[in-house]
């Protein structure tokens, strides 16, 4: 026993945005705030698909062939569920038939059966559990970390922490389900405490103006623009140089050179339409494009929806976007376009989860003839599970107890981590069930970045993305 | 379990903690380890409070927390040296904690922090006699002498006014205001500025431009947030009463105590209840609350959280100290122990937030109240005489009552019921307004039987034959406005129809007019359920066959209330609609009435039957009167009493229990808690002293707590925000943080001396006065790269801080440049967005016209919705409503370039500005308050001459010197 010298410790990262400071040096900074990862980077860049709602684990990815020998009788897990909308009907097998897939077999359901090509790429987590079963909390939590809102999305803190490859592109991308955002709508990408650039960019896909104010107005001539911006550059520099030691100005003079090229290489990258037509079948593309018959739900329009998200989203990862988000599915109204079945899980899973699985099948199979699948991670999340049990016979409520995540891709193995029980109600194990930040550890690990050491001070806490907890889910990396 | 014994345990600790068999190292451990290493928690295993210790190897504890980076204790200064020896010498004794004696956390006792000292006034440094002109210079010219720093030159008048008006109004100075500035510094410049200051001090536009800082640390927003961000109508007039506080320049501690309890403390004033539109102003899971409620776990999570966000906004906005840290466990760094976090819930567990009401007119008020007290009264009075009834009827009408509504039951048992429920008519006053609905066959056909089906909906517990007609009559026409040739086919009009429920009404066609393709039935007499209606399920239209020839078919109406899938014309012909209902069972069903009626009719006497009836007059004209008084305005604040809304209901003051909850958990609950607040200073007890039941009197309790003079968290916070709102930088530039965790004043003194005055003044005017007729707030903004060497960050304000303006300063100059500002204050707020109120309402920007003048008003009467943020503002760094906001970040991006160039709302001002501005000259007067020098107005008029004057203005616009203050 013997007493070392102490030392004075390290406090994590202060965030200082003094503003009217001279340090402010990487105001359009396309650096993170990492110098440097921690350790070596397996992945790159992340795309989350989020299935808003509540997509049925038991459906879709998670087999539960006890249910099908107890079909139709009253199911009694052997305690008091507490529903959020109905009380625990029968048991109900999977609306589909599962057949394996790949070399290791894996069951997937019917619908999601274009995702069995990929299966042994997939690292399958079965034994997610959430907090709660409202949408609004299992959302933010999915998204952000924390189940109230106030907390920067995980696309801002990997924005954050490792910056943009390409500086006239936004860092942080977000294609919403164009028919409306999904519970909570902004929140679940806002940079909240981190600075704004770090915020999602909405991409309103097919749109005219698919980014916010991309376009000039229809007043001003190509002429008049481009005059425009050398006359504000002049101008600007002249006020600059009166104005020594001011970054922020020679910053603003840079941001409207970035905004030019922004305008070009915005439109270059979302325009999908010289794709060849072998790609844009690949993704489940249709014929009549975005404007696909919708009216009634169906299969074709989820997939070109979804679909052209994926190959969206593939072409902006390729020019150096650093996180995009996805979502299938928006906020609850009437007729349902989300995953929030609890009438008729067959009319609404069916195409949407197809869809989903023909698009994400598709960008996984491209992102591998690229040679991007390496260091490209995917994250398939929901905000929660649905129950083992029928809700008005064609119908699942919520289950917040367990559900699936899967990743692909970035430096996680194929395989199954995590298994619920034999009902797809909780966790098998109940002493290892794998939270969101467990997931979120092995992605910011994938990105080369300890999610204990990547903080922000913020009202007396150095917040986490992980808040305080978080294990790296080992034996899933490959 | 710790609840509150453990701070009398403390206590007693402390006391005897000269006993002989205490050792200094417990001392060590209390201050350092105990919060983690207590038999509760036992973070790693390790529990350190009481003896004999259970550890493997007692050297761990050494091995630990020594070194070069020791392990323990975690994210805080290690020991010193001298605790480290005291601890060695303690394990080596065998590392003994005597029976009995139960160590605890002592850091929790810990005032020594700069915030936590009482506030004394300093005394004035005699420094910067020369230069300094008020006592902030003196204490940042003795700041300027310890760092070699000395003050920048005075900025021209120009700036200066610039620089004044956009800091206390938000908005540019006009040029004649300029000039007239400028001509009367000539004459004499601190006569000048001193008026100008007091002109801006007593423009409207102040408070509407110091509210908008109070906003952002308010959390302020207009909708709740979350699931189906459902918007807040009645939001605004808490924005009102900040801006108002402001003009007022209200008294800091009235303005404290109005947002907790105005309610309580000053019953008679408007005020009172709009300002708990504060602890109100957060998101607010309308699903978790409304759907799910509080019989269930996720809402009374939910509650929670609700109430987590009320005492967190209250103790950052108003002391600076992060309570929420105390959630799970004792606050890491700050006094703040889990108990006195809970203590806290318990002040708010008797309210919610809702909208509730408040009148303006006192009178009004109290007549309200006496209206519904004697309507209280009257209702009382007739539950009495009926139970009189009651108690005679005895088991005979009991039984008669149990029959009925058995056999209701019964009858919804077989019953199909299906969500199209069918067309249903827009609800009116009278059972004599007609209503129609129609057919249009395809072509004209033969009919034989047209069947009626009544709708099932079981609102207001009507169920069977919601909305049938009472009187009605079947009618067809040989063209669709039904003038030519009308028959009637079925008349129903002469004698009340006996509701079928949902059986099919079948009505045969007389030969003689059995062609048709125009039918229509029109009510004549409309049922009444609270109000009148006309609802029918299913019309069908029946040829020889028994086709039905309705099927699908163009329904037109009267009107119509569509709301899918439930009412809509075209269910009416979907061929759904409820079936079943055994008619053997209605037929019970009106027998069993008719028993239950004959049984009243026997034991009523009639006098009573009379006196009842005479109450139920009284208290209808008295219902009347209160429906006659001028309605109570609406505010959305915090509120015991509120019109519940499916599972959220009012506690009408009734307290919720607030369990002590070890990591937040709501499934282990600990020790009930009483209210209280955390004991930040001397004197204080952790627990209120309560002889009142009243929901109210908790709050008004913390209120008092918060403005105690001896309090020395709430004057230095507010200080420094006035402070930070002036510089760009707080003196603590932390401002919800006044903690170890937060940062350290870089000018203690000054900040003191500052918070003291404001306790003795409460003037928020008075601060404003003080700071910016200093010398140190009207230096110039120009660097100097010596001492930028010493200060790169200007913490020590040697030249003032260039600044940009914030979201709401750029759009209202664009808006006042153009000539387009609207200055009319307060009320509703305007909405540049297209509303949708939806099952999750719709708040579509991209619909909005920004040439609409009603949204040209200054921005902080911008309506803030929380789920679908203003995209305009957003990419400005605005404030995010669903956080509180201390100080704005400052980003610069792309985005922002393409914001403010290709904006509809940038388009639509540069076409209003180029009607204000003519010439170069002007332009550039109007945009940026000075005129053009010569080289600009060469490359201008170039500009104006190939693209004309909306294509500059928006060039203008666009300009750094557009958008940074020097």
């Amino acid at each position: 026993m013997s007493i070392k010298h102490p030392t004075r410790r390290q406090f994590g990262t202060t965030l200082a945005s003094s503003f009217g400071g001279l340090a402010l040096t990487d105001l359009l900074a396309s650096d993170g705030a990492l110098s440097g990862t921690h350790h070596p980077a397996r992945a790159k860049r992340v795309i989350q698909l989020f299935m808003a709602g509540a997509a049925s684990h038991v459906d879709l990815f998670d087999y539960k062939p006890q249910l099908e020998k107890e079909q139709g009788q009253q199911w009694d897990p052997g305690e008091q569920v507490e529903l959020f909308q109905s009380s625990p009907g029968v048991s109900q097998q999977s609306y589909w038939e599962f057949q394996r897939y790949g070399d290791s077999g894996k069951h997937l359901s019917e619908p999601v059966s274009p995702l069995g090509k990929h299966v042994d790429d997939i690292a399958f987590v079965h034994n997610v559990v959430g907090q709660t079963g409202v949408h609004s909390q299992g959302t933010l939590l999915q998204t952000t970390g924390f189940n109230r809102p106030g907390f920067p999305s995980a696309g801002s803190w990997v924005s954050y922490a490792l910056g943009s490859e390409n500086e006239n592109l936004p860092s942080f991308v977000v294609l919403p389900d164009h028919r409306g955002f999904a519970s909570n709508g902004v929140k679940n990408w806002s940079s909240m405490f981190l600075p704004a650039q770090h915020q999602g960019t909405v991409i309103r896909l097919g749109d005219e103006t698919p980014i916010n104010d991309l376009y000039r107005p229809d007043s001003i001539t190509k002429a008049a623009e481009s005059d425009a911006l050398g006359v504000l550059r002049a101008l600007n520099q002249q006020h600059a140089a009166a104005r020594e030691g001011d970054s922020r100005l020679t910053a603003r003079i840079r941001s409207y050179e970035l905004a030019a090229q922004m305008q070009l290489s915005a439109t270059e990258a979302l325009d999908v339409s010289k794709e060849p037509q072998y790609i844009k079948d690949l993704y489940g593309l249709a014929p009549e494009g975005p404007g696909v018959d919708d009216t009634k739900i169906n299969h074709k329009a989820e997939a070109e929806f979804f679909g052209r998200k994926c190959l969206a989203a593939r072409r902006l990862l390729e020019r150096g976007v650093r996180f995009v988000q996805i979502f299938s599915g928006n906020e609850n109204g009437f007729p349902r376009r989300n995953w929030d079945s609890h009438d008729d899980v067959k009319r609404d899973h069916g195409p949407l989860s197809n869809g989903m699985a023909v698009g994400a099948a598709g960008l996984i199979e491209d992102l591998k003839q690229r040679g991007m699948l390496e260091d490209t991670l995917i994250l398939w999340t929901t905000e929660f599970g649905r129950m083992p049990c029928a809700q008005r016979n064609t119908g699942r409520d919520h289950n917040p107890f367990v559900f699936t995540n899967w990743l692909c891709g970035g430096g996680v193995k194929g395989g199954t981590f995590g298994e619920s029980d034999h009902w797809g109600y909780k966790p098998l194990d109940p002493n290892n069930a794998t939270q969101v930040y467990d997931v979120y550890a092995t992605i910011l690990h994938l990105l080369g970045i300890d999610h204990e050491r990547l903080t922000v001070r913020h009202n007396s806490i150095d917040r986490r993305l992980t808040d305080v907890h978080g294990h790296v889910i080992q034996d899933m990396l490959a | 379990m710790r609840g509150a014994l453990t701070i009398i345990s403390a206590f007693f600790l402390t006391i005897s903690g000269t006993a002989a068999d205490s050792h200094p190292a417990h001392a060590v451990l209390e201050q350092n380890c105990i919060e983690c290493h207590n038999s509760h928690d036992k973070k790693g295993g390790v529990a350190l409070d009481q003896g004999p210790l259970k550890l493997d190897d007692l050297e761990l504890i050494i091995d630990v927390v020594s070194g070069d980076n020791p392990e323990m204790p975690p994210k805080r200064d290690p020991l010193s040296l001298a605790d480290l020896l005291v601890l060695e010498k303690w394990v080596r004794g065998g590392a003994t904690i005597p029976d009995g004696t139960v160590l605890t956390d002592k850091r929790l006792a810990d005032r020594k922090w700069w915030s936590l000292q009482p506030m004394i006034s300093p005394s004035i440094p005699a420094a910067g006699q020369d230069w300094a002109r008020n006592e902030i210079d003196r204490f940042v010219f003795a700041k300027w002498q310890e760092k070699g720093l000395t003050p920048s030159p005075e900025a021209d008048s120009r700036t200066l006014i610039r620089r004044l008006t956009y800091d206390l109004t938000g908005l540019p100075p006009t040029r004649e205001e300029i000039e007239a500035f400028l001509f009367q510094s000539e004459q004499n410049a601190d006569t000048a500025y001193a008026k100008l200051v007091e002109r801006l001090l007593a423009s409207p536009r102040y408070g509407e431009q110091w509210a908008r800082h109070w906003l952002d640390v308010a959390r302020y927003g207009e909708s709740h947030g979350y699931d189906k961000d459902k918007a807040r109508f009645n939001a605004w007039p808490y924005r009102d009463y900040v801006i108002r506080s402001f003009n007022a320049d209200k008294p800091w501690s009235r303005f404290v105590q109005e947002q907790i309890a105005g309610d309580v403390l000053w019953p008679e004033d408007p005020d009172g209840v709009i300002a708990l539109g504060f602890v109100a102003a957060g998101p607010w899971d309308f699903i978790a609350h409304t759907e799910v409620g509080e019989g269930k776990l996720d809402g009374r999570i939910a509650k929670h959280m609700d109430r987590d966000d009320m005492v967190s906004a209250v103790f950052n906005a108003f002391m600076s100290t992060t309570v929420q840290c105390a959630q799970c466990h004792n606050h890491k760094f700050d006094p703040v122990s889990m108990e006195d976090y809970y203590r806290l819930h318990a002040v708010f567990a008797g309210v919610d937030r809702a909208d509730r009401t408040y009148d303006l007119d006192p009178d009004t008020a109290q007549k309200r109240i006496n209206l519904e007290t004697d309507i209280g009264r009257i209702e009382q009075e007739i539950r009495k005489l009926e139970k009189k009834t009651e108690d005679e009827g005895g088991t005979e009408l009991k039984q008669s009552r149990a029959r009925v509504a058995a056999l209701k039951t019964a009858n919804l048992a077989d019953l199909k019921i299906v969500p199209e429920h069918g067309y249903h008519s827009a609800i009116v006053k009278s059972p004599d307004e007609e209503k129609w609905v129609q057919v249009e066959l395809a072509e004209e056909a033969d009919i034989t039987i047209i069947r009626l089906i009544g709708t099932y909906d079981n609102f207001g517990n009507i169920g069977a034959g919601f909305g049938f007609p009472v009187r009605f009559k079947i009618e067809i026409a040989d063209d669709e406005e039904f003038e030519t040739n009308v028959r009637i086919v079925g008349d129903f009009t002469k004698r009340d129809f006996t509701n079928p429920g949902v059986r099919p009404v079948d009505v045969t066609v007389e030969a003689s007019h059995r062609s048709m393709q125009f039918v229509r039935i029109t009510a004549t007499k409309l049922p009444h359920h609270n109000n009148h209606m006309f609802a029918l399920a299913e019309l069908e239209l029946l040829d020889a066959h028994g086709n039905n020839l309705a099927a699908g078919v163009k329904v037109t109406a009267k009107d119509s209330i569509e709301a899918p899938n439930r009412w809509r014309r075209e269910n009416l012909v979907d061929s759904k609609f409820t079936t079943g209902g055994d008619p053997k069972a209605i037929a019970e069903l009106a027998k069993a009435h008719e028993d239950l009626t004959n049984i009243l009719n026997k034991i009523e006497l009639p006098e009573r039957v009379t006196e009842i009836e005479e109450l139920k007059k009284k208290k209808a004209g008295k219902e009347k009167k209160l429906k006659g008084l001028p309605t109570g305005k609406m505010v959305y604040a915090l509120a015991a009493d509120f019109n519940p809304r499916n599972n959220f209901k009012p506690t009408e003051g009734k307290m919720r229990a607030v369990h002590l909850l070890h990591r937040g958990d709501l499934t282990t609950p600990g020790a009930r808690m009483n209210p209280g607040a955390p004991p930040l200073w001397d004197g204080v007890a952790p627990e209120f002293a309560l002889n009142s039941i009243n929901e109210g009197d908790r709050r008004a309790a913390l209120a008092h707590y918060l403005t105690h003079a001896e309090n020395p968290l709430l004057w230095r916070s507010a200080a420094n925000r006035i402070w930070l709102g002036h510089f760009g930088r707080g003196i603590v530039d932390s401002p919800n943080d006044f903690g170890r965790m937060g940062m350290t004043p870089t000018h203690p003194k000054l900040l003191d001396w500052l918070a003291t005055r404001f306790r003795e003044t409460e003037s928020v005017k008075d601060l404003h006065r003080l700071i910016v007729t200093s010398s140190t707030y009207r230096q110039s903004s120009v660097a100097d790269p010596d001492k930028a060497a010493i200060d790169a960050s200007n913490a020590f304000y040697w030249r003032a801080n260039r600044r940009k303006l914030r979201a709401e300063e750029m759009r209202d100059s664009i808006l006042s440049v153009a000539g387009a500002l609207d200055l009319k204050m307060g009320g509703p707020s305007f909405q540049d967005f297209k509303f949708k109120n939806d099952h999750t309402p719709k708040y579509w920007y991209h619909l909005h016209d920004p040439t609409d003048p009603e949204t040209h008003r200054r921005t902080i009467y911008r309506f803030i919705a929380r789920s679908q943020t203003q995209p305009f503002l957003t990419t400005l760094d605005c404030a995010d409503p669903s956080q509180m906001v201390a100080k704005r970040d400052e980003t610069t991006t792309a985005l922002q370039a393409l914001a403010l160039m290709n904006n509809p709302f940038i388009k639509t001002m540069s076409a209003k500005f180029a009607e204000q501005a003519g010439t170069i000259d002007e332009a550039v007067w109007i945009a940026l308050g000075r005129a053009p020098e010569d080289a600009e107005k060469d490359v201008l008029k170039n500009y104006i001459e190939k693209h004309g004057m909306p294509a500059t203005a928006r060039l203008l616009f666009n300009l750094n010197e557009f958008s940074y203050v020097d």
